[in-house]
């Protein structure tokens, strides 16, 4: 599904000529896998995500997604294949505080051109799913901790992506909450969904299929 | 992202952050306000000149002789010079029928007396052609009649002033009062015999004008002074005599002529100012005023004032503008993160851009809607206080108006929502 070829990021920083977060790096993931990024701070492995996740592009290599190169996708190309194949969650939720629970979740599939009650009936049941039946119409300030990152999960399952994205899912959570979450990350990889989290957490790591350790700006060992 | 959705999230947004949105509002408003007050004023400044120009007539020229005063020094003062005749204007009629208007005039002046009052008062010889010019007046009793006129019958007809609805500031300061005016305000004269010079006269009619704001002669203030009483012209030849001394013997004071159209206005010209030279063997010294001149310069002063008016208007929606994009320009620094979020989960460039923008064109039509509503109120304020005419308000002026603040919002907002667009999505999410 996911294949980097010697995966290249710098970025441009004036006091230093330039910095490399990742060094021709080498990954290949296949459709069904749970992988668990891990790594000190700074290693690259945000930076590898957003790339794997087309918020950013590569400074050389090439990234294979399906089979294509999308290593040189222009930023509409990249916006879509974001809104349809990919879902992400956030360390810190990030979602919009001004919108309902039931809105968030909404707004890829309103990205996408859906009807209005369409998604809303497709938004509900999203939050049924990840148990949040009862707050739908909850502004992510009433919710705790772990009720937003599973209005996040729900969000990021939106438009039935191939590819989920974690970014320190429970970084913000206790550890029951946490444990909860990574349960649902499970059960959503058991159906079917290439999973992708990035932690710090050697606990979580475990319980992924595989694990890929990094170190300056490349997968060790 | 379909409008209706953006709209509802810019309702939100406009909702949430609402002393922001009030300032835009704000400035907005009173953008709008001073577009509908300019648009109103303009309206009824055109419409005022234009009605002016019909009640004037646009193929309006006065004939006259030169006076002696107004000779130079080295006219040789032996020449022969004839005065203009009511024969004169009987000719110009018979020559040229076509002509809508071919008014005599003469003037005289002498004591106007009824009662114990008495006061001299300027009087105007008259034929009933003089009712096809400039005819703003509601007539109680009658006008004068041919029968007058060809009878040199001794009856008046008294033009009363219209007064203000509202007198204006500098009226109130400048006390001076016309106490024939106040007398026939005050005193019906109708039907009475009233004495005016040496002789008794009948008033059979009394000229109401307009009150002066509705008076379209006020406003383009295009005739001359020619007296409040009118009469018979051929009875003032006869009674009064004529003459303000330097008119000849036997003379009137001009021929007012309307050739219906003024770009008929040079034909006839040349063509009348032939005819009354043949009659006079070439002893006329003529001196034609020709009306479209006079209403070219009055109108220049008025598309004058108009398009101060407009810049004015101009200016306070702009600044409404700036307003709107400094609002939104601070809206997406504080929005960053937002953007960040929108643009991870699929949002592209011009989903972003397209949201500011919708933000800001609500806005504008918010704020438009509030001003439209708040300058109506003001403009029927000013309109219920008397300057009906001066304010009129067309269906299409909110039109318009909201057309220039949604314009407004939308403009104002390009450049920020350009700005939003070129967000890095990962350095918006990692924005704090």
């Amino acid at each position: 599904m996911i294949k980097c070829e010697n995966l290249q990021k710098t970025y441009p920083l004036k006091k230093l000529h330039g910095f490399q977060a990742l060094k021709g790096l080498e990954l290949s993931i296949e459709a069904g896998e749970f992988v668990a990024i891990t790594g000190p701070s700074g290693c690259g492995k945000s930076t590898l995500l957003n790339i794997i996740g087309f918020l950013d592009n590569p400074s050389g290599g090439r990234y294979l997604f399906r089979g294509r190169n999308v290593s040189s996708f222009s930023d509409s190309e990249r916006s879509g294949l974001r809104l349809s194949e990919v879902g992400f969650i956030f360390q810190s939720f990030n979602l919009l505080p001004r919108f309902t629970a039931l809105d968030n979740v909404r707004l890829p599939m309103l990205y996408l051109g859906e009807n209005s009650a369409d998604t809303e009936s497709r938004a509900n049941a999203l939050l049924e799913r990840v148990g949040l039946k009862g707050k739908e119409e909850h502004s992510p300030l009433e919710l705790s901790g772990g009720e937003r990152q599973r209005v996040g999960v729900a969000r990021a399952l939106a438009n039935n992506p191939k590819l989920l994205l974690a970014d320190e899912p429970t970084g913000n959570l206790d550890s029951r909450t946490g444990i909860e979450v990574m349960q649902l990350l499970t059960q959503l990889n058991k159906e079917g969904l290439t999973v992708i989290m990035v932690t710090h957490d050697m606990n979580l790591a475990g319980k992924a299929s595989r694990i890929i350790r990094m170190k300056d700006g490349a997968i060790e060992g | 992202m379909r409008i209706s959705e953006s709209l509802r999230t810019g309702t939100l947004e406009i909702f949430h952050h609402k002393m922001r949105s009030f300032l835009t509002f704000f400035a907005i408003s009173i953008g709008v306000i001073s577009i509908m007050y300019s648009l109103t004023l303009i309206y009824s400044m055109n419409f005022r000149t234009q009605k002016a120009l019909e009640v004037v007539g646009y193929g309006r020229m006065q004939v006259q002789t030169k006076r002696s005063y107004q000779e130079t020094t080295t006219m040789d003062k032996k020449e022969a010079r004839d005065g203009l005749t009511l024969e004169d204007a009987l000719a110009l009629h018979k020559n040229f029928p076509e002509l809508p208007m071919v008014s005599p005039l003469m003037f005289s002046g002498g004591e106007f007396g009824i009662g114990d009052f008495r006061d001299w008062n300027r009087v105007a010889g008259i034929t009933t052609e003089w009712k096809k010019r400039g005819w703003v007046y509601k007539v109680r009793g009658r006008f004068l009649n041919q029968n007058d006129i060809d009878t040199y019958a001794r009856v008046c007809v008294i033009i009363q002033d219209g007064g203000w609805f509202k007198k204006p500031q500098w009226m109130k300061f400048y006390g001076w009062k016309d106490d024939f005016q106040e007398y026939i305000k005050h005193h019906d004269v109708l039907g009475r015999t009233v004495s005016l010079g040496d002789n008794l006269y009948t008033v059979v009619g009394i000229l109401e004008e307009p009150p002066l704001e509705k008076n379209p002669k006020t406003f383009l203030d295009l005739e001359e002074w020619e007296g409040k009483i009118l009469i018979p012209i051929t009875t003032l030849q006869r009674l009064m005599g004529g003459s303000w001394g330097w008119a000849e013997a036997g003379s009137i004071e001009s021929i007012q002529v309307d050739t219906g159209k003024a770009a008929t206005v040079p034909v006839y010209r040349r063509r009348i100012e032939k005819v009354l030279q043949a009659r006079h063997g070439g002893r006329l010294r003529l001196d034609v005023k020709d009306f479209g001149e006079i209403i070219k310069t009055k109108m220049a002063d008025k598309h004058r004032d108009m398009y101060t008016v407009l810049i004015i208007g101009a200016i306070a929606i702009l600044a409404g503008g700036i307003g709107i994009m400094n609002v939104t320009l601070a809206t997406i620094y504080s929005r960053i993160k937002e953007i960040g979020i929108r643009r991870a989960i699929g949002a592209t460039r011009g989903d972003i851009m397209a949201q500011f923008i919708i933000e800001a064109m609500l806005l504008g039509f918010l704020g438009g809607l509030a001003g439209i509503l708040i300058s109506m109120g003001g403009i029927q304020y000013l309109a219920s206080n008397g300057d009906t005419d001066m304010m009129m308000l067309q269906w299409w002026m909110p039109l318009v108006s909201v057309v220039a603040a949604v314009l407004t919002g939308f403009l104002a907002a390009l450049y920020p929502a350009f700005q939003a667009s070129k967000l890095d999505p990962v350095e918006a999410l990692r924005y704090e």
